[in-house]
């Protein structure tokens, strides 16, 4: 039977159901700028209904449940997203770094010390029995020489600096694949007791994404409401609230730089050729595959320089008459090692006969048509051919990597947009229910006080 | 559509972003005047522009090498000028000392004048440039003419010719070797002047006719190999004048693949700040509309 002490009740429930949706709308605005965030709607639903005449009267409002709103689809999107962002810009930072190094415009490149080299030999082709001339081609020499060195110095410390980010970038998955166990715990341990642990769950969607960024991820949830994460080829990195680690081991075989090993227990495996996203695929892949390329080009065209020149310079004769001398030296040259041979202007092997005959140009001539020689080795393009080659295969895959990671920025932006517009707090939204929940909490408290006033007359019936 | 307050302030941002980075690599553009300044910006045209920079380096070298062809030439050039009038001079002398009226000693008086031309001569034939022999062949770095005894000359240089490069694989001819020019081809120059000496010191008429016969031969001889001189110095010049317009069209290339048209750099420049511009207001206006304004209690 439905007496006034209902109304109480009613009143009651419907100031505290009232509250707690006033609460959940607070919590929403204080968190409109917490990043991953998402939106938390109060649900109601009425209490059970009391049996009476002529029927069932009802009891009030109560809060069922407090939903966080989210599209798993979407959030899985963005996770794959962050994997294809996270190896893009690595790519494209490391690419970017390399190709300064071919920036012509300060003549600071090796292409301008190509070009100064043979100009250096035309010079003393036309004014053969000049020293000063021949002193100059030997410094021009020695500047090339640099310019190699430098390339070389330049790249390998590119592959060093790199190797350190994927050092960086192995601590940063450690640690968040820590992150994951503990808060796969807590969730687990709040949703065993019947909670919704909406919270825990953003911060876990926000630090798999940040995971995501570093490698390539899948993620499964089981039962429970803990997640999965396994890493590489299926690797598992989280399970339940244990954690498997990487660790970056020296490969002395690949210059002491680290290989990716994954400790699952037993002896640690390497997973550096499995892993196919996040940073860590790109910086291996700038670090292992774009500057060693680079580098075998820059000492392909080091060692044909040299055997070129020193095939021909061989031939001549010096002003002391001096013959078959190397003008570089000549064993295993490399960017790194290429080193000029000759000393003494005077032992330039510009003539092509003994000594005597200072005036004889024979032979710088012929050393200065090596510039327009189509090297086999090289493929049958001649030395600065096969620079300009260089250059623009990295221009082209700095440009490339580039607009990948722009376009890929595009699609992480739509997915954002995405995901606002499932999850993201509109204050608006917030403000109106606010209102409604204010004004509902008001008619409540009439209610009660209502209730109230009907006690009091049937008191005063008494009297 | 539910439009959440972070998209609106994510959307403002990277619009921003979009819009700075755009007007700062405008404001680059228009700054260096170069639109391909690294390989990124443009593989394609960066390309041409490492081979295009190369083929200036080059051809200014070429240019470069002609120069110093045109300087030895024009010396050659000139020493050969200096050398027909002397040749001149001397048959000059020849001749008024051909009629039998002059006594010995009259010839013997333009002997003395005859020797000193001779020895003006070698050291014409040893004019040098920078320490070089221009007509000593290859062998430049020793006089080719050195004067022996009884006014015999002798030659010390080479028949070896100098060449510069002037093209791909492409060389021409800087120099002509004094062999050809003195003692070698048809007559002797240094020859043809010593026995008229000893003519005129013998008081030999027969002998002083016979001397200008071969003098004459002498001055076809040096004209001949003077115009040879100006022959490589014209191919100099045509090539020179060709690869200045190699210069000209390699720089035009690559100002076209390198440089930004200016106005179009600028109108650029201002479109981008006026969406910066645009974009800012509007974002002003999105943020002015929140509901809260309205509710004031």
């Amino acid at each position: 039977m439905s007496g006034i002490s209902n109304l109480f009740n009613i009143g009651t429930s419907s100031l505290f159901a009232f509250q707690e949706s006033l609460s959940v709308t607070a919590h929403n605005i204080a968190n409109v700028n917490t990043k991953g965030y998402s939106k938390q709607d109060v649900i109601l639903s009425e209490t059970l209904p009391l049996n009476g005449r002529p029927g069932q009267i009802g009891t009030g409002v109560e809060v069922k449940t407090i939903k966080r709103n989210v599209d798993l689809f979407v959030n899985s999107q963005i996770l794959s997203s962050k994997q294809q962002l996270g190896k893009n810009g690595a790519s494209q930072n490391a690419l970017s770094n390399i190709e300064s190094l071919f920036d012509d415009s300060k003549n600071q490149s090796l292409g301008t010390g190509l070009n100064d080299f043979f100009n250096a030999i035309q010079d003393v082709s036309t004014d053969p029995s000049n020293v000063t001339a021949r002193s100059v081609l030997l410094s021009k020499a020695q500047t090339l020489t640099d310019r190699f060195h430098q390339a070389d110095t330049t790249l390998t410390a590119q592959r060093q600096s790199l190797d350190q980010e994927v050092d960086h970038s192995i601590t940063t998955i450690n640690s968040l694949a820590k992150q994951i166990a503990d808060l796969n715990d807590k969730i687990s341990q709040a949703e065993l007791s019947g909670q919704n642990a909406n919270d825990l769950r953003d911060q876990r969607q926000q630090v798999v994404n940040s995971l995501g960024e570093q490698i390539n991820v899948a993620t499964v949830e089981d039962g429970t409401g803990q997640l999965s994460v396994f890493v590489g080829s299926g690797q598992s990195l989280v399970e339940k609230n244990r954690v498997h680690t990487l660790s970056g081991v020296a490969n002395s075989s690949n210059s002491g730089l680290l290989d990716v090993d994954y400790n699952g227990g037993g002896t640690p495996v390497s997973i550096s050729s499995v892993i196919s996203g996040g940073r860590l695929k790109g910086l291996l892949d700038a670090r292992d595959t774009t500057i060693p390329a680079t580098l075998t080009k820059l000492d392909a065209l080091a060692s044909n320089l040299v055997s070129e020149v020193n095939t021909q310079h061989k031939l001549g004769y010096g002003l002391d008459g001096s013959t078959g001398l190397n003008f570089f030296t000549s064993s295993g040259v490399t960017a790194k090692s290429i080193l000029v041979s000759l000393t003494d202007g005077k032992k330039v092997a510009a003539s092509d006969s003994a000594a005597g005959v200072p005036g004889n140009n024979v032979n710088a001539l012929a050393l200065g048509n090596l510039q327009h020689k189509s090297i086999t080795a090289l493929g049958s393009v001649t030395l600065n051919t096969y620079y300009q080659t260089t250059v623009s295969d990295v221009g082209s895959a700095a440009q490339q990597a580039s607009q990948d990671l722009e376009a890929q920025q595009n699609l992480q932006d739509q997915l954002d947009a995405q995901w606002s517009q499932i999850s993201g707090v509109s204050l608006d939204e917030e403000l109106v229910h606010m209102l409604t929940f204010q004004r509902a909490f008001e008619a409540s408290s009439k209610v009660v006080v209502m209730a109230d006033e009907l006690m009091q007359t049937i008191l005063t019936l008494k009297r | 559509m539910r439009v959440a307050d972070q998209q609106i302030f994510g959307q403002v941002v990277s619009q921003f972003q979009q819009i700075s980075q755009k007007t700062l690599e405008a404001q680059l553009q228009a700054s260096t005047g170069k639109r391909v300044s690294k390989p990124s910006d443009d593989p394609v045209a960066f390309g041409r522009i490492v081979l295009d920079q190369t083929d200036l380096a080059q051809t200014n070298q070429w240019l470069r090498n002609i120069d110093s062809g045109t300087t030895r030439l024009a010396s050659a050039d000139n020493a050969l000028g200096q050398v027909d009038t002397i040749l001149s001079r001397i048959k000059e002398l020849a001749v008024s000392a051909r009629s039998d009226t002059n006594t010995a000693n009259d010839r013997n008086l333009i002997a003395k004048e005859v020797r000193e031309l001779h020895r003006e001569l070698i050291q014409l034939s040893n004019t040098e440039i920078n320490g070089q022999r221009i007509f000593a062949g290859t062998k430049t770095d020793t006089d080719p003419f050195v004067l022996g005894s009884n006014d015999t000359v002798t030659y010390a240089g080479n028949s070896e010719t100098q060449s510069i490069a002037v093209g791909r694989n492409q060389s021409l001819q800087v120099t002509v070797p004094g062999d050809q020019i003195f003692t070698g081809a048809t007559t002797n120059v240094f020859d043809s002047v010593k026995n008229l000496l000893a003519a005129l010191e013998s008081n030999n008429g027969s002998g002083i006719e016979t001397g200008i016969g071969t003098l004459d031969q002498a001055i076809t001889q040096v004209a001949a190999a003077r115009g040879q001189v100006g022959a490589l110095d014209n191919r100099l010049t045509t090539t020179q004048a060709a690869l200045q317009g190699t210069v000209q069209l390699v720089q035009t290339s690559l100002s076209k693949d390198q440089d930004i048209d200016l106005a179009e750099a600028i109108t650029n420049l201002t479109r981008q700040q006026t969406a910066l511009q645009a974009a800012a207001s509007s974002a002003n206006a999105l943020f002015d509309n929140s509901l809260l304004k309205f509710l004031k209690t």
